[in-house]
């Protein structure tokens, strides 16, 4: 595999040269510290780039397009990375070998229709268009807690810091969704294309000279930007006593959701220690949260720990039932001190290590994965991949503990069930 | 071992079956990383009960299957298998579906240690009373997490009306009362009956060399002898569904709706690989992503997400279209309307064959799609269809016109899911 990094002043171009796959993926990456309040706006704007084009009149016509340039796959995703929204413009589709003459430059020209050729007119996109994508919307926010689990976190989040991008829903908020016109809505849309960082990514078995005149023939942008905003939140200072909060439901069963704020981490914490602790308290099938919490005392199906270096946070999940949630929580906090009293073992850590190198290696199969490696190092500064494997081998027991310190449990939600 | 080209893929499967009955399955890759493993048995929910070599008829309690892969995980040593692979930093899982039980890994090294645990571990059952009771708590805070999502609720109840007996009517995991009733002597005569060489399979995809992967499978193996189920009692299903229309009220805030189509395949004239190509080939021209069908319901606002799939069982296909809707009633007319119209263009008939054809391509890329590929393969028609490139190439108008002849698309069950009142 080979990397190609271009600076092009107004976007940063990434080829990255690989033989390991029959298609090529390209995607393009719009960023921009967040807003809560343009979240909704930006969900809207992708999914209405989505619907129709000036020259593709309907989503119809769309797919049928992508269709017959080899099921070409066109999707667009929204996230928060930290500080950051990201949208994604992917599209993948057979490498040319495999299909006739051209078929990938005229993918990327039809993605160039999607991203620069919207469907508007005098500087507003189109009303039917609009009142469709809302009304999605609508749908997708009424329906939130459907997904108790994923709306357990989100409560939780609110629970835990309501001014932090943390809380946001990348889902969005209804009230910001009345507020979208189809003129604001176009403004926005010029300001994203003004003034977000751009990075495009091209991987496949590709030839970079080839492809460089043609991305730049497509892909322009008016301004010279630099990236300054950091990706990293800004710590968050330790609440004095932990936080209970809950909220009622119907469900049979009930989400317990806790959120660990890890203060003040160091680089090499951030990015070795704490990943191998993750692992060991609930990162697995074989880790102490899931041995002493299901496996032990059947409490649960489900329990796992996250953690997200670029929010300075652990999130320990799990589905219970209603009665044990005083015994889970009291559990959960045993393991999370034994983390910090070192009571883990010497193979917990290897196995931990042995992990964290599968995956590693393993990334090689994803193109997505590869694209989010290259991406990661650029934007947070990490060191490469095959640096922070041999790192890894050389954290130790002390600096798992010493890391381990810094973990606050501190707030504790319930979404109850057990009530129908 | 048998060797079959993989048509079109540049790719080579090897098969094999032993003397005990077992089958094994290997694709290797040239240029990955991964391998993935799945040892698995043709015994899920399916099977509600069964004879032994004693003429014994054994019933179990509902959910059995399910149960019984958990107590795999169980070992006599102590020794927690998941903390077996962890060692080596790989994925273990286990899954159970209505027609079979699978023990897979996932890693990047110690293939061979790791695939003579997976088999180890699993021809090594220990079920105690304790144990047995210990999972209970465990498999009810399962079923109660599946209870609350609307969709498989959904979903569920469609089964409800689709089949009258067929043991899909039935959620695999069972329910609570019946998973209550479970005993060890239950495990033990299912793992008796069907955890046997001459009832299972394994599949092997990725980076692994075939003579570590005979070598020992043959070692671990060899020994084990065969089943002594005699018959699996089958369960007559009608050709109807068992009823037409549902209507259920659920807690949610947009209502949906669930339509099923059964159709009874013996009197459709086809081999069972070909027929599956076109029902697909059916029911994605009306209802695929790019069907005139979709952009209607979109205008319209009737359609927020859409979900469609075929389902195979012994004597059947059933399609299963499930949406979340604001106007359930509309949205029915509109499939019903696609359904009696029956519009099948050729343009687009080669259109969606062309998407076909790169999809195929592009799965092979993907070690887990090809693994779950071939195993669906075994599942449902017991080899690896190793022409389907082929197979969709040949695909004609006129036989795609034959199949639709033969099938009556009034032959289907709604299940309508309505929001239920607001309590003030």
């Amino acid at each position: 595999m080979q990397v190609i990094n271009k600076d092009l002043g107004s976007y940063n171009l990434h080829f990255i040269k690989t033989d390991l796959f029959k298609t090529i993926t390209m995607k393009v990456i719009f960023h921009t510290p967040i807003i809560k309040e343009d979240i909704t706006k930006r969900n809207i704007l992708s999914d209405i780039l989505l619907q129709s084009t000036k020259e593709y009149k309907t989503r119809r016509d769309l797919t049928i397009k992508s269709e017959d340039l080899y099921a070409a796959d066109i999707y667009t995703a929204n996230q928060r990375v930290g500080n950051y929204i990201m949208t994604s413009f992917i599209l993948q589709t057979l490498n040319d070998k495999y299909t006739e003459e051209n078929n990938f430059e005229e993918s990327i020209k039809f993605l160039h229709e999607i991203i620069f050729n919207p469907d508007v007119e005098e500087e507003k996109f189109k009303e039917d268009k609009l009142e469709l994508v809302k009304s999605n919307a609508t749908l997708a926010l009424n329906s939130i807690k459907e997904d108790a689990a994923n709306y357990s976190l989100i409560r939780m989040s609110e629970a835990y810091d309501k001014t932090s991008p943390i809380s946001y829903r990348m889902t969005g908020y209804l009230e910001d969704l009345d507020k979208i016109t189809e003129e604001n809505l176009y403004e926005y849309y010029e300001r994203m294309l003004d003034n977000d960082y751009v990075d495009i990514f091209i991987l496949g078995d590709i030839n970079e000279k080839e492809l460089l005149p043609i991305i730049k023939k497509y892909f322009k942008f008016k301004k010279v930007k630099k990236r300054k905003a950091s990706y990293y939140l800004p710590n968050k200072k330790p609440r004095k006593r932990r936080l209970f909060a809950k909220e009622t439901t119907k469900n049979s069963q009930s989400k317990l959701a806790i959120a660990c704020p890890i203060a003040k981490m160091t680089d090499y914490e951030k990015n070795y220690s704490l990943l191998l602790a993750n692992i060991i308290l609930g990162g697995t099938g074989d880790s102490k949260l899931f041995k002493e919490v299901r496996e032990e005392n059947s409490l649960c199906y489900t329990i796992r720990s996250n953690y997200n270096r670029l929010d300075n946070l652990m999130v320990i999940n799990a589905g219970i039932d209603n009665v044990n949630f005083d015994k889970a929580v009291e559990l959960i906090t045993k393991n999370v001190q034994d983390m910090k009293k070192g009571k883990f073992t010497d193979a917990d850590i290897n196995v931990a290590k042995e992990f964290y190198k599968t995956s590693a290696e393993s990334l090689m199969e994803s193109p997505s994965r590869i694209i989010n490696e290259v991406l990661t190092e650029e934007i947070l500064g990490v060191e490469p991949l095959s640096e922070r494997v041999r790192k890894i081998e050389k954290v130790t027991k002390r600096d798992i503990i010493r890391a381990c310190k810094k973990i606050n449990m501190d707030t504790v939600f319930l979404l109850e069930g057990g009530n129908k | 071992m048998k060797k079959f080209e993989l048509k079109g893929l540049d790719m080579t499967l090897y098969k094999e079956k032993f003397n005990n009955g077992l089958e094994i399955y290997l694709l290797p890759y040239p240029n990955k990383k991964n391998y993935f493993i799945s040892y698995a048995t043709h015994f899920g929910s399916d099977i509600l009960s069964f004879v032994d070599k004693d003429n014994k008829t054994h019933t179990p309690p509902l959910g059995v299957a399910h149960f019984l892969e958990h107590k795999m995980f169980d070992q006599e040593t102590g020794e927690d298998p998941f903390a077996f692979f962890s060692k080596s930093g790989t994925d273990a899982n286990a899954s159970t579906s209505y027609d079979n039980t699978q023990y897979i890994c996932m890693g990047t090294k110690n293939f061979r240690e790791n695939l003579r645990y997976l088999l180890k571990y699993v021809n090594s059952p220990y079920y105690t009373d304790a144990n047995v009771e210990k999972e209970k708590g465990i498999i009810a805070e399962e079923i109660k997490m599946y209870d609350d999502i609307p969709d498989y609720k959904l979903e569920a109840k469609l089964r409800e009306c689709l089949y009258k007996n067929s043991p899909r009517r039935i959620d695999i995991a069972g329910t609570v009362e019946e998973i209550n009733k479970i005993t060890k002597e239950d495990l033990y005569e299912c793992y008796n009956g069907f955890y046997k060489p001459n009832n299972m399979f394994i599949v092997i995809v990725g980076n692994f060399s075939l003579e570590d992967a005979t070598e020992v499978i043959k070692e671990e193996l060899k020994d084990k002898e065969e089943s002594t189920i005699s018959k699996i009692e089958h369960i007559k299903e009608p050709k109807k569904v068992n009823e037409k229309e549902l209507v259920i009220k659920e807690n949610i805030e947009v209502s949906k709706l669930a339509f099923g189509l059964k159709v009874p395949i013996k009197d459709i004239n086809m081999k069972e690989e070909e027929l599956d190509l076109y029902l697909g080939m059916i029911t994605n021209m009306l209802f695929g992503a790019s069907s005139e069908f979709r952009e209607r319901v979109r205008k319209a606002q009737l359609l927020n997400n859409i979900y469609t799939e075929w389902e195979a069982l012994e004597d059947y296909r059933t399609f299963y279209l499930m949406a979340s809707t604001k106007e359930p009633d509309k949205l029915l007319s509109e499939i019903k309307d696609e359904l009696s119209s029956l519009a099948l263009p050729e343009k687009v008939f080669k259109r969606i064959k062309k998407v076909w054809i790169a999809n195929e391509v592009k799965m092979i890329d993907d070690i887990d799609a090809t693994m779950y590929n071939l195993f669906d393969d075994i599942t449902k028609y017991n080899k690896v269809i190793n022409n389907r490139l082929e197979l969709i190439r040949k695909m004609s108008i006129t036989k795609l016109k034959e199949v639709v002849k033969k099938i009556d698309f009034n032959n289907t069950s709604v299940v309508k899911m309505l929001c239920n009142e607001k309590e003030d």
